[in-house]
């Protein structure tokens, strides 16, 4: 943790992209990346523990005693992708605190986009092969994409409208952006995420703002980008 | 399997295929209307299997069980587990949307036929939870052909949502990708209740639903009006 980039998440230099938090010393933490980078790579369902084994260096052995199956690892694996991801997208709606709420969302998008785009595999692994790994995955896929739900929350005291928006906004604002970056991903447009920046700015506002305020805002931020 | 099967299907187009090697090709509505009981039983059960125990543990044995029909009427229709759920979940799909298209009929205006339509896929879901988990939950387990299958549905939502350009002032039409929004948004939220083993209150939705796919096209207080009237 004292390697001078981990100060700075937005700009992972970790060979072949990786973040420094994924380059990893201990055994453990080389298996948590290879399963990234191989359930990436072939799909989850196509990835076998030999694959990751032989990916990281470490002898099956080692695997058997730290893991009690491939989604036993998948599941450690993608609780710490998740973990980089919140705080990446947490650091930049705390960055924007002064600013106007649409605008904070914004930079919580932009900087979710930018390191999807920056990191294929963390993209595909956390968006789309997560819901390929078995029910306890889903689950925790479902679960995880709840920590985003405070930052969507101010929005009903921003707006004036409180608890007259229906309930499930934050799920539903949540739920189309997530869609909209699954689609890219699982396409292979993972890299070019930063294009849809503006539809997803505006897909999450609208519930919240309604259409002329969430497009004012996608607005702004296609000029801006 | 289902690589052969299409291969076959080119070949009957010359005139050597076998009408069973058509049925299996995904793609082909019209030819899978040759009406089979035993078939159409298989993919229900595959469905409700899927629904209620997950993709991952549902087997060609645990369809066979619940319809009560001998492996070789499974092996009659499908190659496989993933072949026979393929087609299920195409025949799912269907009927949801047939579902939503006859809801939809006896309305004039976009509103009342997007009422109509989505609160009939949601008593559809409040009758069974299981069949639409099956498709709608399932659907992530079983492979990029499936996955394929749900984009192009969510494709068709999104054109079926869009409608409301027809009825909306033009002066203030949102954005191109609102309805692709509104539906992905309204699936998240049915998936969610799915998958965290719902097995009614699916209708209550209604009201929230009308009000994200009113709003972007007719603003807030046409949205909040349309909430209140599904309440009611």
């Amino acid at each position: 943790m004292d390697s001078p980039s981990t100060s700075n998440p937005q700009r992972p230099t970790g060979r072949e992209g990786l973040p420094r938090a994924y380059e990893v010393r201990s055994e453990r933490e080389r298996l948590l990346e290879a399963m990234v980078k191989t359930a990436a790579a072939k799909g989850y369902e196509a990835t076998t523990v030999a694959d990751v084994v032989e990916f990281a260096g470490v002898s099956q052995e080692a695997f058997d005693e730290m893991f009690e199956s491939k989604e036993a690892c998948f599941l450690e694996a993608y609780d710490a992708v998740f973990d980089v991801l919140v705080a990446h997208v947490t650091a930049a709606f705390e960055a924007a605190a002064g600013e106007p709420w649409p605008e904070q969302i914004a930079a919580g998008l932009g900087a979710l986009v930018e390191l999807l785009a920056m990191e294929a595999d963390i993209a595909r692994m956390a968006m789309v092969e997560v819901t390929a790994a078995g029910d306890d995955a889903r689950e925790r896929y479902r679960a995880m994409l709840t920590r985003f739900t405070p930052f969507m929350e101010k929005g009903r005291t921003w707006s004036g409208q409180g608890e007259e928006l229906p309930a499930d906004t934050a799920r539903f604002a949540i739920g189309g952006a997530t869609s909209m970056i699954f689609d890219e991903v699982r396409a292979g447009r993972g890299p070019e995420l930063k294009r849809i920046l503006p539809d997803l700015v505006f897909a999450v506002l609208m519930p919240y703002l309604g259409p002329e305020a969430a497009e004012d805002e996608m607005r702004r931020v296609t000029r801006e980008s | 399997m289902g690589k052969q099967a299409a291969t076959n299907v080119q070949a009957g187009a010359e005139g050597t295929g076998s009408i069973r090697a058509v049925e299996s090709l995904p793609h082909s509505p019209k030819l899978e209307l040759v009406n089979s009981p035993k078939r159409e039983k298989i993919l229900e059960g595959m469905l409700e299997a899927v629904g209620a125990e997950g993709y991952d543990s549902t087997s060609v044995r645990t369809v066979l069980d619940r319809t009560g029909l001998y492996r070789q009427a499974f092996y009659d229709n499908f190659a496989d587990k993933d072949g026979c759920y393929l087609a299920a979940l195409e025949m799912g799909i269907a009927r949801f949307e047939a579902l939503v298209v006859r809801g939809a009929a006896s309305e004039e205006s976009w509103r009342g036929k997007l009422r109509a339509g989505l609160g009939a896929l949601l008593d559809e879901l409040d009758a069974e939870p299981d069949f639409g988990r099956g498709v709608i939950v399932g659907v992530h387990a079983a492979g990029p052909e499936a996955l394929s299958r749900r984009a192009e549905a969510m494709k068709r939502a999104a054109d079926f949502i869009d409608l409301a350009r027809d009825d909306s002032d033009e002066s203030e039409e949102p954005p191109q990708i609102a309805p692709e929004g509104i539906v992905a948004g309204i699936h998240a939220i049915v998936h969610s209740r799915l998958s965290t083993g719902a097995t009614d209150g699916f209708r209550d939705l209604l009201p929230e639903f009308m009000y994200f796919a009113v709003l972007p096209y007719f603003g807030a207080d046409a949205a909040s009006a349309e909430m209140q009237a599904a309440r009611a």
